[in-house]
């Protein structure tokens, strides 16, 4: 048990001395409205891939790992399963993980946030049932609200280093894929009723196939529409991941 | 006696010509502001933008034109989407500095081409269509530019999609759909600008051509 926490602090210390190497990279605040929002220069410095040939084989395997494998198990399990426990499901992980934004809501100095999502945690515990229900959106008008380590990072100033894309995980940066890891660490104590890692792979599998199979033609129309589904896929994650991170719209109708 | 009520009568006098001067000024403001550019019969963009997808949901729950040829039901959904959709300033974002590049014949063609693209990407998500709800939210207008946004909700989870709007005369014509904060002009325009500077625009042309083809193959193969 100790040991394998030593594995891990190892890699992540490695990623954050990577990170400090790595050159870093601003984002500019550009509006849709704006006219140079479609302007060419901003496309190319928007994107740092300097390991697109690396990248572009792991995307191919992810490809084939999610039409023979994700995809089919994906869809056996949606046609067994009715929608609505698939996002009872859904839900009940998401309200887990909010303690987690909560704290990185605080690191990030997003203290209003930070305590809606501590309400969230209470109300959807307690009238949602452990987290299978999600009223605190539905009754009381509090949105979902994102916080990840790998955005409490961004605002400390550290650069996204570089795309990269992760063996059946997906498109990620060297600062935020840091961050996922540290987060599914501070995440793993609190599945407590898992001690090895092979219970640990299953939930997260679980998690997983079940959020897959609620966005299952997603990645089919982007594939099926686009000149070239690597470019496409990296731009849409940098600019959704800009809109995730876009907090100025945030508004409670409680 | 006199002398003391008269003091106030004055001064009432004086306070009523005071405020009659400030009304005046007031009404001539009112009347000065109008002038400028901000003139009170800018359409608004969402009320214009609300019949044009009332009207596509309609033609998509036709039954009659579901069952008939495919694509008479996509002709219908493409002649209504040239009211709202301004496909040349797309075409142009699009290519961006390429667009300045390629002569006047080629953007023609080249706007046709991406014009049958998006339409039938748009196909696809037409047979999806089952009867999703649309919520208006807030629109915001920058001068000549609106953006509108709307909640698509289906089945439980709720999709942001937001239009991109220029006025030209007094329409407000779409030239950009974002899709959970993904510009739709920006995701292709990268996917272009790579293909142009690798292989060249009439490459590009080629690519097109043959994703139609296979979409449009594709589709009459299911059927």
């Amino acid at each position: 048990m100790v040991y394998r926490n030593l594995i891990i602090y190892r890699i992540v210390i490695l990623f954050f001395l990577l990170l400090i190497t790595a050159p870093t990279l601003s984002a500019e605040e550009v509006d849709f409205l704006d006219d140079d929002f479609y302007l060419d220069e901003l496309e190319s410095a928007a994107v740092n891939d300097p390991i697109e040939p690396f990248n572009r084989l792991i995307f191919d395997f992810n490809d084939s790992a999610y039409m023979y494998l994700l995809k089919p198990l994906a869809t056996g399990y949606s046609t067994v399963v009715p929608t609505d426990i698939r996002g009872c499901v859904w839900n009940f992980f998401r309200n887990l993980e909010e303690p987690l934004r909560f704290v990185n809501c605080i690191l990030q100095g997003r203290f209003e946030e930070s305590m809606w999502v501590l309400s969230r945690f209470a109300i959807n515990s307690v009238a949602g049932v452990f987290g299978l229900g999600n009223p605190a959106t539905r009754e009381f008008g509090i949105p979902m609200i994102e916080a990840s380590l790998g955005e409490t990072l961004a605002t400390w100033g550290v650069g996204d280093g570089f795309y990269l894309v992760v063996p059946l995980y997906g498109s990620s940066t060297l600062r935020d894929i840091t961050g996922t890891v540290v987060d599914a660490m501070t995440m793993s104590p609190y599945y407590f009723w898992s001690d090895d890692y092979l219970t640990l792979a299953a939930i997260y599998a679980g998690k997983e196939t079940n959020k897959l199979s609620l966005y299952l033609n997603v990645y089919d129309d982007l594939k099926k529409l686009s000149f070239d589904p690597y470019v496409a896929l990296r731009n849409s994650y940098f600019q959704n991941r800009k809109k995730i991170r876009d907090h100025t719209d945030f508004q409670v109708e409680f | 006696m006199d002398y003391f009520r008269s003091i106030p009568f004055q001064r009432q006098e004086r306070r009523r010509s005071t405020w009659t001067a400030l009304y005046l000024l007031v009404l001539l403001a009112a009347l000065l502001v109008p002038g400028s550019k901000v003139c009170a019969s800018a359409p608004d963009p969402t009320e214009q933008l609300k019949p044009f997808i009332e009207k596509v949901i309609a033609i998509l729950q036709d039954e009659e034109l579901r069952e008939g040829a495919r694509c008479t039901l996509c002709q219908r959904v493409i002649d209504v989407a040239r009211e709202r959709f301004d496909f040349q300033e797309m075409s142009k974002r699009v290519l961006g500095k390429h667009w300045k590049q390629i002569s006047s014949e080629q953007q023609a063609e080249f706007e046709e081409l991406f014009t049958r693209l998006l339409e039938h990407a748009y196909i696809g998500k037409i047979e999806e269509y089952a009867g999703q709800e649309i919520e208006y939210k807030k629109q915001r207008i920058r001068g000549e530019r609106a953006e509108v946004q709307t909640l698509l909700i289906d089945s439980g989870k709720s999709i942001p999609v937001s239009y991109i709007m220029l006025l030209r005369k007094d329409q407000w014509m779409a030239y950009d759909v974002v899709v959970e904060g993904v510009s739709l002009v920006r995701n292709y325009k990268e996917q272009f600008d790579q293909i142009i500077s690798a292989d060249g625009y009439e490459y590009l042309v080629g690519e097109i051509e043959k994703k139609i083809t296979a979409i449009e193959k594709e589709t009459t193969g299911e059927e």
